[in-house]
């Protein structure tokens, strides 16, 4: 009986162990490019400071962020920075149909199996990885509310400055 | 006892955050029409009285 316990506290505590934090390396997933229909492969990005956005059509605060990041991407997109969004709707076809009458000009791929939020360990819709030109996650941020713009903005900005 | 358990903790599943598209929709809500139950509670305190029981006010004349 306390070899179970032990066991399913283990198992329990065993799913934090590799959420993605602050100062981890950008880990790898699969997600398809919406483009080109290739895998998203992080290392294409190096050099350069990237932002991960997990996004869904459900999401509210989601849908609310995408002119904001659209617009902060294309500002900032000659110094070095883009977005990569990670859609994970289980029918991205539903995505489609938002990009459709929404489109944004960053990069965009599906994970409809949700591959890349369990590698990633997201803790909330949205969600948004900071990394920095080496490939280090330099900031995780949760959620979407007003006044995050500045936030994000400052700390882009801050990781283009390296 | 641990057979009873297994069996009652299939009801018992971790959603993740980006796995709540079906959760988020409008019909999985505990209250799917809002804006057709405040009517209906509206006309049930207007005709009860005192026996809403809801959030309604007023004392039954239906002016409210």
């Amino acid at each position: 009986m306390k070899k179970s316990l032990l066991l399913a506290v283990i198992l329990t505590l065993s799913s934090h162990a590799y959420a993605t934090d602050q100062g981890q390396t950008v880990p790898s997933c699969q997600a398809t490019l919406a483009d080109t229909g290739a895998q998203l492969d992080f290392n294409a990005y190096k050099g350069k400071v990237v932002l991960v956005d997990f996004w869904a059509t459900w999401c509210p605060p989601c849908k609310k962020s995408m002119p904001f990041l659209n617009s902060l991407r294309n500002e900032k997109q000659k110094d070095g920075f883009e977005i990569v969004a990670i859609n994970v709707d289980e029918n991205s076809d539903e995505a489609k149909q938002f990009l459709a009458a929404n489109p944004v000009d960053y990069l965009m791929t599906f994970d409809p199996n949700g591959n890349c939020p369990g590698v990633f360990d997201v803790k909330a819709m949205p969600s948004s990885y900071l990394v920095d030109k080496t490939g280090t996650v330099r900031l995780v941020h949760l959620g979407f509310r007003d006044g995050d713009e500045a936030t994000i903005q400052q700390h882009v900005e801050k990781l283009l400055a390296e | 006892m641990a057979c009873c358990l297994c069996l009652l903790a299939q009801g018992c599943s971790k959603v993740s955050p980006w796995e709540r598209g079906n959760l988020a929709r409008e019909d999985m809500s505990i209250n799917p029409n809002p804006n057709l139950n405040r009517f209906r509670d509206h006309i049930f305190t207007s005709k009860e009285a005192s026996q809403g029981g809801h959030s309604g006010a007023g004392g039954g004349c239906g002016c409210n």
